[in-house]
């Protein structure tokens, strides 16, 4: 580059593009050029090859999860989480609760209800716990007969380095963990003792922890996602 | 961030309409086109959108990397730099919209230029400095923030030709400078 900077070569004039400091009529020109001219891209490489060494001082900065939801559906359609409801059966599964939750709901408007006898079959608690933005989903179902709860997680996971941990709250009580969630989608857990007769009014709820969970025995990190446990 | 060839190689599997390969790529560089985004838009909001066009041309243009000679990173963050100042720019002058057409339409061999390490490309800071301090802070606010003339020009309170003349005679030691 020998010439002044009254009357730019080509290398500068690479190095303005680069920049995007020409207007825009200069800046079309110049693509037009560049089309034409193979050893006009050498000199667009430089420049963005080196001015790029410049972003070493910008700091990566994590994206939202919805970003990349959002991103995958415009490009490849919304079939992605489907088929995973799919696959697990949930879908079909989560859809026949909300049925079935309806007709309960409106015929228990219509008659005062009984006692439950006890022996009979208690009927299964079910919870959604899900993230605003969808983000984080896990399926909780709590058989009471067999006392344990199920959970699947149906979208979304641990960011890098850190755990989901399951928390379970009684109307008026602090959070009790009830474990961390394992890496596989699918676990089984224990409920407390003095939570199983309670279970229906619980919210349920996970948080963002350290591995392994959180030490003090409190959610110290987010709280992703939370659900309300209702009969199924 | 991965290496340099883990991302050239996904880069190669998104052209070839892997989804994996793409959901990789996009997991392992949108922090860094993210924080470019942010950088020239100063808006979360905005840079959420500027990053989601961005990787959709990423999907779109993959088979065109091999042919521009750039490093894979580079090649990203020109596009995400690119789509962010595209998208100030729209917004400041609608009218202007059509003229800033999709500028990755360019494609050019240039081989030789091809392997720059990332040593070499971070020479800039070193060369940076060594311009005078307003000079330099000018290339900076061209570059990450995607500054025109004319806005550099209004920051630095001198009248728009001796902020060409500025950015000429920088961006010429610059060369200089780097090519030592």
């Amino acid at each position: 580059m020998t010439t002044s900077s009254e009357t730019p070569d080509d290398g500068l004039l690479a190095a303005e593009y680069v920049l995007r400091l020409m207007p825009p009529r200069e800046e079309s020109a110049f693509e037009d050029r560049l089309a034409q001219e193979p050893g006009l891209m050498g000199y667009v490489t430089f420049w963005a090859t080196r001015l790029s060494g410049m972003n070493d001082e910008v700091a990566p900065v994590a994206p939202p999860s919805r970003t990349r939801r959002q991103l995958m559906e415009r490009l490849f359609g919304p079939t992605q989480r489907q088929t995973l409801w799919q696959r697990t059966g949930l879908w079909q599964a989560l859809s026949f609760a909300a049925v079935a939750l309806a007709a309960f709901m409106a015929l228990q408007m219509l008659r005062t209800p009984e006692p439950t006898l006890p022996g009979t079959t208690a009927p299964l608690l079910i919870s959604e716990i899900a993230a605003e933005d969808q983000s984080l989903r896990v399926l909780a179902v709590y058989d009471p007969n067999e006392q344990r709860l199920t959970v699947t997680r149906t979208a979304g996971q641990a960011a890098l380095g850190r755990a989901l941990e399951l928390w379970a709250i009684a109307e008026g009580a602090a959070p009790v963990s009830l474990g961390v969630l394992p890496d596989e989608p699918r676990a089984t857990l224990a409920l407390p003792a003095d939570l199983r007769e309670q279970v229906a009014g619980l919210t349920l709820a996970i948080s963002d922890e350290p591995p392994g969970g959180s030490t003090t025995g409190a959610p110290t990190g987010a709280v992703l996602a939370v659900g309300q446990v209702t009969e199924l | 961030m991965a290496q340099s060839e883990d991302i050239e190689a996904l880069i190669a599997r998104t052209a070839l309409g892997d989804r994996k390969a793409f959901a990789t790529l996009y997991d392992q560089t949108s922090a860094k086109l993210f924080g470019v985004a942010l950088r020239v838009l100063n808006n979360r909001a905005n840079a959420e959108d500027v990053l989601q066009e961005t990787y959709m041309k990423i999907w779109r243009y993959a088979d065109r990397y091999t042919s521009n000679g750039m490093s894979p990173m580079t090649w990203l963050i020109t596009i995400a730099r690119n789509t962010a100042i595209d998208r100030i720019r729209a917004t400041r002058d609608a009218a202007d919209v059509d003229a800033l057409a999709d500028r990755l339409a360019a494609p050019g061999p240039t081989p030789e230029q091809s392997a720059v390490a990332g040593g070499e490309a971070a020479r800039i800071v070193a060369c940076l400095d060594q311009l005078e301090q307003d000079r330099g802070q000018a290339v900076r606010g061209a570059y990450l923030q995607g500054l025109s003339y004319a806005e550099l020009a209004e920051k630095f309170s001198v009248p728009l030709n001796t902020m060409r003349t500025w950015l000429r005679r920088s961006l010429i030691s610059l060369k200089e400078c780097m090519e030592q």
